[in-house]
């Protein structure tokens, strides 16, 4: 009798203590790092965040959209190019989609470490085509109007992007 | 002058009146329910997206694929943790990965949900941190809502874990009825869902606000005009009638910046809740972002009312009308069906009777030797299979039965065949089952 008042007294305590440092941890998770306030609690509930994955920015869609497109130019022993845009591939339908994106999107903006292991990839990937390099290059979206649409282009058309070189990868020798 | 003890006496009843109104306002006595759709909702879509990734399995998470795993281990913070981490041969990729769909399935169904939740978050975790280049939203929003739902008590209705406690109060009493589970750490749950999605939702509208293209009011122009997401006709659309692309852009962002605030209100919870699905909605079929849109309307069910599901219960129950079984009470076999039948009627939907202690006056005893019978209302009386037919269709726990009594082929080679074999051998299988048991198990009325 004792034990179960002192229980209900106990969950009454618990409760509201978790809910409180679950809510101010999802709360300190996306705030700015600009006041010594936040800096503190942060540090105090870091390791709680990052252990179960609650450690998000929930900044959909900001402050940019989307990034640029990845193909990549295979060149064989006798000096042939093959270009592929891998994303033309994929189906809006399968999680892929966003999967291959994702890693492109990676491998554009840290080819240090992800450009290697991608060109290795994708030289066995071809080893048919008896691949000598893979350049990685990636297609950079500029402004489009609505004004250009309804002349008929297109947001890929070449006056609408810049192209840049990620990085060539040599691939092994069979 | 008041003493001490009129001190400590008044002290006491304020403490226990905040309490009870701490109490009241926080943690409410609640039922699991909108918690369960979340989890069955996640669990669904868990399993579909990672039974999709199988055939990338090692490219997406390997150590040979597309994350090196020393890049990882180099960049990673100590507290990020992976069960991949600490793999080594492919075959524990495969396990683990076979283990985590499993999981996922018990998890949507509700089987021993009290530990696959568990592994269910574990995986999700995994997953995302030994490939962090792979994740967006929709793996903060799994993450965060399955952790929730793994300190709730989810299980306990809407799942095979509570088909398994009612059918264990009716094996004695087939009209026994368990109350639904209810608890003040169930509603501290369903709390915490809505705090994290009124966060979200906050923090979502603060980065829009800072940003010059959701400011200008053409965020929603270009995205049509990425590669991720071009749509030819949308954009002919939006070109020809620009204020669109404003009204879409500044409409997200007052839908974002509202819900936070306005969720909480009785008034304006509908309105809002409408207004987030229907954004969800559009982010799914013109964004393809059907994944992520599902997870956020999963997560939208915690603001769904006690009394709205309650209506809608009622509602359900009206529409398909009042079902009466009537069954053969000294057939052990036809009893036990019957249970686990009835375990499946959450409901309530579906009345039983004995024939041999309380006689039908719509079928006669001697329809009833051959076959169970089910009368409705208008006087109709469907026996055998036409009556577990008519049955799975209008009881919701029991529509994962409906392809087998109502699938051309399905129904024609395993159901009808299927029913009518266990009709006429159900002598045997009552014999068989109390052999089993180890003592006659008939229920007498």
């Amino acid at each position: 009798m004792i034990w179960n008042r002192w229980r209900q007294h106990l969950t009454y305590l618990v409760m509201p203590a978790f809910v409180t440092w679950h809510t101010l941890a999802i709360v300190i998770a996306p705030a700015p790092n600009s006041s010594e306030l936040v800096r503190t609690l942060r540090a105090a509930l870091q390791p709680y965040l990052t252990l179960f994955r609650l450690d998000n920015p929930w900044n959909f869609f900001a402050p940019t959209i989307g990034g640029a497109q990845l193909r990549y130019t295979l060149e064989d022993g006798a000096g042939a190019h093959y270009t592929f845009t891998p994303t033309q591939q994929l189906s809006w339908f399968h999680p892929d989609y966003i999967w291959f994106r994702d890693w492109h999107y990676a491998i554009i903006d840290n080819p240090e470490l992800y450009a290697d292991r991608a060109g290795a990839l994708l030289c066995r990937k071809h080893a048919s085509l008896h691949p000598v390099s893979i350049t990685l290059v990636s297609y950079e979206q500029g402004s489009f109007t609505p004004a250009d649409q309804l002349s008929g282009k297109h947001p890929m058309d070449p006056e609408f992007i810049m192209v840049n070189t990620v990085k060539t990868v040599e691939c092994p020798a069979p | 002058m008041p003493g001490p003890v009129t001190l400590a006496r008044f002290a006491r009843n304020r403490f226990a009146a905040l309490s009870r109104a701490w109490s009241q306002v926080l943690f409410q006595d609640r039922s699991t329910s909108p918690l369960e759709f979340a989890r069955i909702g996640i669990g669904a879509a868990l399993l579909l997206h990672y039974a999709l990734a199988t055939p990338n399995l090692f490219d997406l998470w390997g150590d040979a694929g597309w994350m090196p795993r020393d890049v990882i281990l180099k960049t990673r913070d100590p507290w990020m943790q992976s069960v991949f981490y600490y793999f080594g041969a492919p075959w524990e990729w495969v396990a683990f990965h076979g283990l985590f769909l499993a999981c996922c399935a018990a998890f949507m169904v509700g089987w021993r949900t009290s530990w696959v939740k568990w592994i269910v978050l574990v995986g999700q975790i995994s997953y995302d941190y030994r490939n962090p280049t792979l994740t967006y939203g929709v793996d903060w929003i799994a993450a965060s809502l399955l952790f929730i739902l793994c300190i709730a008590p989810v299980g306990r209705a809407l799942s095979l874990d509570r088909v398994r406690v009612v059918r264990a109060a009716m094996v004695g009493d087939l009209e026994a009825r368990l109350p639904p589970y209810s608890s003040a750490w169930a509603g501290a749950c369903i709390l915490l869902v809505q705090i994290q999605m009124a966060v979200l939702f906050f923090y979502s509208a603060i980065s829009k606000l800072e940003s010059d293209i959701w400011l200008s009011g053409d965020a929603v122009w270009i995205m049509f005009t990425t590669d991720e997401y071009y749509n030819r006709a949308i954009l002919d659309a939006l070109a020809s009638h620009y204020w669109l692309v404003k009204l879409a852009t500044y409409g997200t962002i007052l839908v974002e910046i509202a819900f936070p605030f306005l969720i909480w209100q009785r008034d304006t919870r509908p309105y809002l809740l409408a207004a987030a699905i229907f954004l969800h909605l559009q982010f799914a079929l013109l964004m393809g972002l059907f994944y992520f849109s599902f997870l956020m309307i999963m997560g939208h069910m915690s603001f769904v009312r006690r009394e709205w599901l309650t209506r809608l219960g009622a509602a359900w129950k009206r529409a398909m009308g009042e079902m009466e079984m009537i069954y053969d009470g000294n057939c052990g076999f036809c009893v036990r069906s019957m249970v686990w039948f009835l375990a499946f009627d959450g409901l309530g939907q579906i009345k039983v009777r004995n024939f041999r202690s309380d006689p039908s006056p719509i079928v006669s005893d001697a329809q009833m030797e051959k076959a169970l019978y089910l009368t409705l209302r208008d006087g109709r009386a469907l026996p055998g299979f036409e009556a577990y037919r008519y049955v799975v269709l209008r009881v919701p726990g029991l529509w994962w039965l409906v392809p087998l009594f109502y699938v051309p082929v399905l129904s024609g080679v395993v159901g009808h065949p299927l029913y009518n074999w266990i009709a006429s051998h159900r002598s045997l299988l009552s014999s068989m089952g109390s052999r089993l048991a180890g003592a006659p198990r008939q229920q007498q009325r």
